[in-house]
């Protein structure tokens, strides 16, 4: 929306084309709130290390110093959008601490603050009179003479395929957490635009990186805010200990996503976890407990209700089991500065992109700086492409193609496999081999796994045959989708043979920044197996270190 | 059993027939009721949104009343019971707040200690008196009446404040006194909804609106009468049925009967002493029907 | 444990009118309402149509009728909604069914949109951020909770006679503007809000305030915004000579003065509307049940007027 929005104040003529209203989407569950270095004392420098530091120095620094360059501007300019952030006693914003952070730069409006910005970004869209065209789901890219030139969507209404002509497409279409089972992410982050664009032939870029975040819940998987931490909130084992002194002697229980979740993981996996609530003994506790409740319910009130509800437990009076879950996709569509793909007039930008600033961990709070930044460039970039160029001759054959491919699908006999069963035995694999801990072998069998789930999905049928809100038939749209992803986040962890970032192989538990400090692209052939590409890490005033938190 | 009863301004208003027929029916239960003569309008919903402070001082004064009495206030009103049980909410929750609230009924020596209990007659006879006290009371089974509950939004929501949520029987209380009666309680989806009368001087249609709406819905699931324990309900689904008969641009003829009229009859009461008479829409039909 | 789920179907492509279907099946100690459906989707019909997507109760997708109220499915927990075993799912109320539980979202957005829901802030753009105090963030906080799910649209009982109505969560949106102290244009918006479809329609009946999953409670914004229309000199409505008559009348006599009320409110002057009361009034006469043109005071009329002389005289100071 943020680049929808640029692109409009840009005087481009703009639809957003979304598969579900724009407020529903997964920025909406962004809990713990944006970075700036805004207060006194802090400088972009410093963000910029630490978003360095956080990358395990697979960031590119141009690129991470740009971010963290235009970070104080990008949150004043959401606050003065209307964004209610929480306030200081002279009414000035107030931040909170957060994970891997030098200092506190972390803008927030209580436990909703993804939330927040993302209606004000409704608003503006409504106020600036931008087109939208909701619950229309994307089945093509099409790609004239090497140039984008439009795109076919299916109106989940009618169930009708519309061939939407562009001279600039800017896709902001989300990470593809459901690739993994369980994951935090919303049912929606099914990688729609990764695979989009990659078989339009943009690479992938550290697609390997995968972050698991610390505190979820095990019942479903709900994401806990590292802004509990932020505000006091500890990390405690069966034992009681606070085991982040071991693993972090610094940042105890705000060192980088990465280290706490293996931590944690290590602490579980060592038979000092606490009960799950399922059976198990496949959690932490996250204690609140020793702060005051009227603190917790106006700052962290939307994680006391989701605690409340899927793990009965009231988080001012007793810890809450949590346990490292899947939760952002740090790779994505190669891009530039400017949000632009190898693909001329194709742009993309936020979760699906990849810059990179994250490299191999993102910090917590960066993911809306990330969206909003870049948005903003992309739309601008993509509003200027547009004015240069003219719209490239498209046949509405394309359209017939969707078509084609629907009926396909459509006209399966419905008693066949279910694509719900494919998706789950791909999330179930994805998080057995591809988490928090992976090694060869593992990563080798998931990917056979991955191609036999290709095989059986290109036989899977649908149960809905009609043509209103068939969302049967969008599930599987969406899980061909995630089967792509899923083969380049596999290729990527085979193929990086080292540790860094959320990327953990026990077969290679050390950094090697003699081999590895380099990106992984990887690229679609639509007649054989997908390219291997590297490119160097951009470095510009940070050489690598050890990373001690 | 004695309660500090709270009749409300439209029982000695607009529906005197409920004043009335309020006194023999507790009368007749052996119910005893001291009547909170001093007490000040509830303030209908209307004054709490002027002034949420004004309006809980004046229900302050009323509770503070009520210990004076030494019994639990009884209304015969859903949107009192609703009003003084948000009031008497916020003032138990917050002993600063009903201290200030406090240094205004300070000047008349009254003093409110946050002891009060509010009860509608409808809990109060379901959870107090016992159903089946109710029952060995009835001398006049109303076999064969179908009679549609409507209760009222303030005895309703939100259920928070009205102990719904540890009491969701509440709910349906009505349909258990009618059935009490002798009656078959008829079930239909206008029982729960608003009357219209809040509205009635600022969108007409709209509130007569919703009386046809809900007249015609209990009516079309073979009502022949709808009892409810809300006067205001009362007011505009009977006074007004004429002109949602217009707008609906059909006939209805749905008596509306007061709560403690159901009962009455039920206990054997004279129409003439439940004052079924003093109604917009003829009763007469209920009173043929069950031989009073 | 084991449940069965009864959920309101309709194809608009097969069938002539909804019906409903049964699915019993497993479920879990602490599992959602939507955790069921979306096993019931993924292993017993996938054509069973419904809006989710987040599972944690911020994206506003699955908001239906569950046992007949209006629920956040992912906030609603099976046990909960189905001690018994049952659980009954249907669309949500007030607005049009495209397919089994999935409505046309249509009408509730056109309200957003007509309230003019964004920012107009000062012109004159502040170096930094605009200054708040904290209160005021925390106030306006508590409606930008807001999911937009429709829940409270879902059993509004105004918008069930008259779909104009601009409705709960439109109100609720434009009152996070009006109290929000950097917008600039409160005197417009109250204005329009003051017209007819707007804040004077609420009826007051609390649906919204107990459908809402996130505590906003449109209602008392609703409330909130007549109190700053009033402020703002919108006073030649209605519902304020009801209000102010209403005030008057307790105060004067410790009791509310029907008769009164049903003239001051119209107006005195206003003859159409007073001559349209009359055939109510000589109804309710001939039924002996017009209230006295002599309305008595109650004992202890004196100390309310007390009462009110203070809290207004405070009021005022405020």
């Amino acid at each position: 929306m943020r680049a929808a929005l640029e692109a409009k104040r840009r005087h481009a003529d703009v639809a957003l084309i979304s598969k579900v209203h724009p407020v529903r989407s997964h920025s909406v569950a962004a809990q713990g709130g944006i970075n700036a270095p805004l207060s006194a004392g802090d400088s972009w420098e410093s963000h910029a290390f630490d978003t360095v530091k956080g990358s395990d120095y697979l960031g590119d620094q141009d690129a991470i110093e740009f971010l963290s360059r235009e970070a104080a501007q990008a949150v004043v300019d959401l606050e003065n959008m209307g964004v209610a952030f929480h306030r200081g006693p002279e009414g000035k914003l107030a931040p909170r601490n957060f994970g891997g952070a030098s200092q506190a730069r972390t803008y927030f409006v209580g436990a909703i603050t993804g939330h927040a910005i993302l209606h004000v970004m409704f608003e503006q869209l409504l106020k600036a009179g931008v087109k939208i065209y909701e619950e229309w789901f994307v089945t093509h890219l099409a790609i004239e003479g090497g140039f984008a030139a439009g795109l076919v969507a299916q109106e989940m209404l009618t169930g009708k395929f519309h061939l939407i002509r562009a001279k600039a497409i800017i896709l902001c279409t989300g990470g593809c957490g459901r690739v993994y089972e369980p994951s935090t992410n919303a049912l929606i982050c099914t990688g729609d635009g990764m695979s989009l664009a990659w078989r339009a032939g943009a690479p992938l870029m550290d697609m390997e990186m995968v972050q698991y975040h610390p505190t979820t819940l095990a019942n479903n998987g709900a994401l806990m805010t590292e802004g509990a931490r932020g505000d006091g909130a500890q990390l405690r084992n069966a034992l009681g200990d606070r085991f982040m002194i071991k693993y972090a002697p610094n940042k105890i229980d705000l060192a980088s996503r990465d280290v706490v979740s293996r931590a944690a993981q290590t602490e579980i996996d060592a038979g000092r976890g606490v009960d799950d609530g399922l059976g198990g003994k496949t959690c932490v506790y996250l204690d609140c407990t020793h702060l005051d409740r009227d603190f917790i319910l106006e700052r962290l009130g939307e994680i006391y209700e989701l605690a409340l509800q899927f793990a009965n437990v009231d988080i001012t009076r007793q810890p809450c089991p949590v346990r490292p879950g899947m939760h952002y996709q740090m790779g994505g569509i190669k891009t530039d500065l400017d949000g632009a793909t190898r693909i001329p007039g194709l742009y993309a930008a936020g979760e699906c992109a990849c810059v990179s600033v994250h490299g191999g961990n993102r910090l917590g709070a960066n993911s809306l700086l990330d969206t909003v930044i870049f948005g903003h460039r992309a739309g601008a970039h993509a509003a200027e492409f547009a004015r240069q160029v003219d719209f490239r001759p498209l046949s509405e054959g394309v359209v017939m193609e969707s078509e084609r491919r629907a009926q396909a699908v459509l006209s399966r006999p419905a008693n066949g496999e279910s694509i719900a069963k494919i998706r789950l035995d791909l999330g179930r694999t994805m998080h057995q081999h591809a988490g928090v801990w992976r090694e060869v072998k593992g990563l080798q069998t998931a990917l056979n796994t991955l191609y036999t789930l290709k095989e059986r999905y290109q036989k899977a049928p649908v149960q809905d045959k009609g043509k209103v809100f068939n969302t049967n038939l969008v599930f599987h749209w969406e899980l061909g989708y995630m089967l792509d992803s899923a083969e380049t986040i596999l290729l990527s962890a085979i193929h990086r043979t080292e540790s860094r970032g959320a990327h953990y192989r026990t077969d290679y538990p050390e950094r090697d920044d003699q081999r590895w400090l380099k990106h992984i692209l990887v690229g679609y052939r639509p007649d054989g197996a997908p390219t291997i590409e590297y490119l160097p890490v951009t470095l510009t005033r940070w050489k690598p270190e050890p990373r001690v938190y | 059993m004695r309660y500090a009863w709270y009749p409300g301004c439209v029982s000695q208003g607009g529906c005197p027939e409920l004043y009335a027929s309020m006194v023999k029916v507790c009368s007749a239960l052996g119910i005893e009721l001291e009547e909170l003569k001093g007490a000040a309008c509830t303030g209908a919903g209307v004054l709490t949104e002027r002034n949420p402070e004004l309006a809980d001082t004046l229900n302050a004064r009323t509770f503070a009343l009520a210990e004076q009495v030494g019994a639990p206030v009884l209304t015969n009103c859903s949107t009192c019971q609703g009003v003084m049980s948000q009031a008497n909410a916020k003032l138990k929750a917050d002993p600063k707040y009903l201290a200030r609230v406090n240094q205004h009924l300070a000047p008349e020596g009254l003093e409110y200690k946050g002891t009060t209990e509010v009860r509608h007659l409808l809990w109060a006879l379901v959870e107090d008196y016992g159903l089946d006290n109710f029952k060995a009371k009835v001398q006049r089974p109303l076999t064969g009446l179908k009679a549609a509950p409507f209760y009222g939004c303030y005895i309703l929501r939100p259920t928070k404040v009205l102990g719904l949520d540890e009491k969701p029987a509440r709910s349906r209380y009505l349909e258990m006194l009618i059935a009490a009666c002798g009656a078959d309680p008829v079930d239909y989806d206008g029982k729960f909804k608003c009357c219209g009368f809040p509205i009635l001087t600022l969108n007409e249609k709209n509130s007569v609106n919703m009386v046809g709406t809900h007249t015609l819905d209990a009516k079309a699931h073979g009502a022949h009468c709808l009892v409810t324990p809300c006067p205001l309900c009362h007011l505009n689904l009977d006074g007004f049925q004429p002109k949602a008969a217009g707008l609906k641009g059909q006939q209805i003829n749905m008596p509306i009967l007061h709560l403690p009229q159901l009962l009455g009859l039920a206990l054997g009461l004279s129409a003439k002493e439940l004052r079924l008479n003093h109604h917009i829409m003829s009763t007469k039909a209920v009173m043929e029907m069950v031989n009073a | 444990m084991q449940v069965t789920y009864r959920i309101k179907r309709f194809d608009p492509e097969v069938d002539k009118t909804p019906r409903f279907q049964d699915f019993t099946l497993q479920v879990g100690e602490n599992d959602s309402v939507l955790d069921g459906m979306i096993k019931i989707r993924e292993e017993q019909d996938g054509s069973l149509a419904l809006r989710c997507s987040c599972r944690a109760a911020i994206c506003g997708s699955c908001a239906m009728r569950v046992n007949g109220e209006p629920r956040l499915m992912c906030k609603t927990r099976i046990r909960d909604a189905a001690p018994e075993g049952l659980v009954k799912v249907e669309p949500m109320g007030n607005l049009p069914v495209v397919k089994d539980l999935v409505v046309d979202m249509g009408p509730f957005w056109q309200k957003v949109r007509a309230v003019k829901p964004w920012l107009e802030p000062p012109a004159a753009k502040p170096e930094r951020e605009y200054l708040a105090p904290n209160e005021a963030m925390r106030e306006v906080v508590g409606v930008v909770a807001c999911i937009m799910c429709g829940a409270c649209v879902s059993d509004c009982t105004v918008w069930e006679v008259d779909p104009n109505f601009l409705g709960p969560a439109a109100l609720a949106k434009a009152y996070r503007f009006v109290a929000d102290p950097r917008n600039t244009d409160n005197d417009e918006r109250l204005k329009s809000l003051t017209e007819y479809t707007g804040i004077w329609d609420c009826t007051h009946c609390f649906y919204c305030v107990q459908a809402c999953p996130k505590d906003v409670a449109p209602m008392e914004r609703i409330l909130a915004l007549r109190r700053e229309a009033i402020k703002h000199g919108y006073t030649d409505h209605n519902g304020v000579r009801h209000s102010d008559s209403f005030a008057q009348s307790v105060k004067d006599s410790g009791s509310l003065n029907e008769g009164r009320l049903a003239v001051e409110t119209q107006g005195y002057l206003n003859l159409p509307a007073l001559i349209g009361l009359a055939p109510v009034g000589l109804r309710a006469l001939k039924a002996g049940k017009m209230p006295s043109p002599l309305h008595h005071k109650r004992p202890g009329a004196s100390q309310v007027k007390r009462i009110f002389n203070e809290l207004e005289k405070e009021e005022k100071t405020t």
